[in-house]
């Protein structure tokens, strides 16, 4: 079994170590990134602006900083672009170098994906410090424990990824896959609380939203972080987030193994 | 043969493909309904391969030739029939399987684009579990061969065509496969880097015993390289031997030439004219009938040049074929 780790961690180092070269090489995805992940920024000019004459909700101005600020670092920490590397991989035949490598695609995938978090770190940490400073909004409120957060966090990212290797794997099928997950965008973005803090909208309908995986995957997290989860509601939030990440995590399972099986190799 | 490196009994490979119109909403019905069209890639194929052998596949676009390599490799899932290699079903791809072959598709590269491949020979190292001590050897050797030593410092992106094939065929090769897949690994190269390419592939096999099966459109990388040809057409095995065989199966006549002072007669009666032009002569020739013309042209006034041959593999591969895609393999 310690063996099994100790290659487990080679490996692990391996891919590491490629991918960071890689991410480092491969510019277009961090203009990508830079894009298309600023977006609760624009959302903190919104709403600060609305907050100016007072309160919206129980959201102040300086709530909605801290609020849209730790949207935009955890959503670094978070994100994947896996759907796009892994549609594109079966639709172009790349995925055949993969498949023949003594290693799990899958577990090759989710290693490059964390190999990429220390430049994305890099970049987003500065900005949501400097936008931090001229929000006036540095008094950071109480997160609450730091191991939560961090479960939180690490969840959110499989929940993500799990998303992102299931809608991925659809390419077996369909040539179409990465359209479809810019439909799980639009959502994303309107009901994961990276455009509005999600206990915002209105009683009955926010229930209900909160209870979906967007929310598990960034709003959730986002207000541990800045102290507005407490009590019961971590314990719920946390459970949603391990139910999420589990539901996910077995369709991406299911529709791997399906589509190893129906894939076709592609090319003459 | 008990000792079959590679078996295959009753292959068939039968894909659905979908049919439908391009577009998001068309993608969504195609999820709920979806129409097929069927097509028989690969039909009841039957062979088996020692220890050691080169093999040649052979056969037109879309005879069923890479399908039957992937599987082979382990890509793709059989609809029917059985495959085993080195002992393992290809289509389960246990590491222990993966670890014993190696697949290089000249057509698609698998070297990361952006790190030099020394990087990517590093990476293979840890993932393939290759010793240190063999590593070291083994990309010695490799790189020394292929005499790519100063290239595999370079980023992948900035290699030729042909340098990044080399490096490719050092990647396939440094966990030292027991079978070794190449899909068209000369595509696209100029003529000595062929040569060199076929020249690696024949040495590493003579001297490491590893069993090739090459597919290939140039018909003289699988002349040079394998002694034993499968002609793959339809999806269906159409041949299995040698290539002097096929040769001989489909062109029986072998083609004589001769240049002299003054030609015979009738030259009709020794075989079919293909051509007859001022002093030289070429004549198609029954192979029971050579010894005989041959002794004819000989003592032609001032005979020079007088040669016979096999006809050539293009023409082999038209006849067998019996339609213009075999053009191509030329």
């Amino acid at each position: 079994m310690s063996e099994r780790a100790s290659k487990l961690a080679r490996v692990t180092a391996a891919v590491w170590r490629i991918s960071l070269a890689e991410a480092i090489a491969y510019r277009v995805s961090m203009l990508m990134w830079v894009l298309t992940t600023t977006f609760p920024l624009v959302s903190l000019a919104l709403w600060s602006g609305l907050a100016a004459s007072g309160p919206v909700g129980d959201y102040d101005r300086p709530d909605f900083v801290a609020y849209f600020v730790a949207a935009f670092l955890l959503r670094q920490f978070t994100a994947s672009w896996v759907v796009w590397e892994l549609s594109g991989q079966i639709r172009t035949g790349d995925l055949n170098t993969l498949l023949m490598r003594p290693m799990s695609p899958m577990l090759y995938h989710a290693i490059q994906n964390l190999a990429a978090l220390p430049i994305r770190c890099a970049l987003a940490l500065p900005i949501g410090l400097v936008v931090l400073a001229l929000a006036g909004g540095l008094a950071w409120p109480d997160p609450g424990s730091l191991a939560t957060v961090g479960l939180s966090l690490a969840l959110a990212w499989l929940i993500n990824l799990g998303v992102h290797v299931t809608i991925g794997c659809l390419a077996f099928w369909v040539t179409e896959s990465t359209a479809l997950f810019e439909v799980w965008l639009g959502l994303y973005l309107v009901l994961s609380g990276a455009a509005v803090p999600t206990s915002l909208y209105p009683a009955g309908l926010a229930e209900v939203i909160r209870a979906l995986p967007f929310h598990a995957s960034l709003g959730f997290p986002v207000e541990l972080a800045i102290g507005r989860a407490t009590g019961a509601a971590v314990t719920q939030g946390l459970a949603l987030q391990v139910l999420w990440a589990a539901a996910f995590g077995a369709l991406a399972a299911v529709l791997w193994r399906r589509g190893v099986r129906a894939y076709e190799g592609v090319g003459t | 043969m008990t000792a079959a490196m590679v078996r295959v009994e009753g292959l068939c490979k039968r894909f659905s493909v979908p049919r439908r119109e391009a577009g998001l909403r068309a993608a969504l019905r195609a999820l709920v309904r979806r129409e097929y069209r069927v097509v028989d890639a690969v039909q009841d194929l039957e062979f088996s391969l020692a220890p050691g052998e080169r093999v040649g596949f052979l056969g037109p676009n879309g005879a069923g030739k890479t399908t039957t390599l992937k599987m082979l490799a382990g890509l793709i899932v059989p609809s029917a029939g059985r495959v085993e290699v080195a002992g393992f079903t290809p289509s389960e791809r246990r590491p222990e399987f993966l670890r014993r072959v190696s697949l290089v598709m000249g057509q698609k590269r698998q070297l990361s684009w952006d790190l030099p491949a020394i990087d990517n020979f590093e990476f293979n190292r840890v993932v393939y579990e290759i010793d240190a001590a063999a590593y070291k050897r083994r990309l010695d050797e490799l790189t020394t061969l292929l005499d790519v030593g100063e290239v595999m410092r370079r980023p992948v992106r900035q290699l030729s065509l042909g340098e990044r094939m080399k490096c490719e065929l050092v990647a396939a090769l440094l966990h030292g496969p027991q079978v070794l897949f190449l899909d068209e690994p000369t595509i696209g190269l100029d003529v000595s880097m062929q040569l060199g390419i076929r020249e690696f592939i024949r040495r590493y096999n003579a001297e490491h015993g590893a069993t090739v099966i090459l597919t290939s459109h140039y018909m003289e990388d699988v002349a040079a390289l394998c002694p034993r040809i499968l002609v793959i057409d339809g999806g269906r095995l159409r041949f299995d031997g040698s290539i002097e065989a096929l040769r001989r199966q489909i062109r029986p006549l072998r083609r004589v030439s001769v240049r002299a002072a003054a030609l015979p007669a009738d030259p009709a009666a020794m075989g079919r004219v293909v051509l007859q032009e001022g002093g030289r002569l070429v004549l198609d020739v029954a192979p029971e009938r050579v010894p005989e013309v041959v002794g004819a042209l000989v003592a032609l006034p001032e005979a020079q040049d007088l040669a016979v041959h096999d006809a050539p593999l293009e023409e082999v591969m038209r006849a067998l074929f019996g339609r213009e895609e075999a053009a191509e393999l030329g």
